[in-house]
């Protein structure tokens, strides 16, 4: 199917790709089905990637994998809350993102530890929970780390 | 909005399932019990706030060319 992005046109994408968040995000209820965009082919090359709203083409969420801002990430979650993802859930089905905020003044960058988006691969259900992890924050500076990470990566 | 009084160790019932109780009242501060089933989440509402205006600032991102060259 086709869709429009935010940042990169219209863009065509599997059906199966279409990510289904029954609850919709926080703050954006209203929105249920998104698709993972990104700017290059190849995914790996793709640290950055964002959250697209198929409902809402101005709704795009930069999203990151956690391992790239801190080791063993471990957001604590209801398992409850996880069944919401299907039935017979399996562990290793489970894709976790942070969603990143970017202001103007990029070295203010942050990232949300608390509220991770959950992707279950196996039924392509989604949701954003609250961990119970009492020192994850909703906006974890990461500046500092990236550009660390960039540097050793340079060298 | 539906306002009830209630005293220490009173409690409402919401859906026939969640209890919300008053447990200790100490000057302007009370603490509050509640029991819901698992599947029912309970937050702060401070926290509730922030993940929504997180959400929000992060839809309102960006400048890409900076993002970029962090990585």
């Amino acid at each position: 199917m086709q869709i429009n992005t935010k940042w990169f046109g219209t863009v065509e994408i599997d059906d199966a790709k279409v990510i289904t968040f029954e609850k919709g995000l926080i703050g954006f209820e209203d929105c249920t089905r998104f698709a993972i965009v990104y700017e290059t082919e190849n995914e790996k090359d793709n640290k950055i990637m964002w959250l697209q709203s198929l409902e809402e083409q101005a709704l795009a969420l930069p999203i990151i994998k956690p391992e790239f801002i801190i080791d063993n990430y471990d957001p604590v979650v209801e398992d409850e809350l996880i069944y919401g993802l299907g039935e017979n859930v399996k562990e290793e089905d489970l894709v976790v993102f942070v969603t990143m905020t970017v202001p103007q003044d990029i070295t203010k960058m942050t990232c949300n530890l608390k509220a991770p988006i959950i992707i279950n691969s196996a039924t392509m259900k989604a949701i954003q929970v609250v961990a119970v992890n009492e020192d994850y924050v909703v906006r974890f500076p990461i500046y500092e780390i990236l550009k660390e990470r960039k540097e050793k990566a340079g060298e | 909005m539906l306002a009830l009084s209630r005293k220490k160790d009173e409690a409402i019932i919401i859906n026939d399932n969640i209890e919300v109780k008053i447990l200790e009242i100490k000057g302007d501060q009370i603490k509050i019990g509640i029991s819901a089933p698992k599947s029912v989440p309970v937050y702060r509402k401070e926290v509730f706030a922030q993940i929504q205006e997180a959400n929000k600032e992060a839809s309102e991102s960006v400048d890409m060319e900076k993002l970029k060259k962090l990585f």
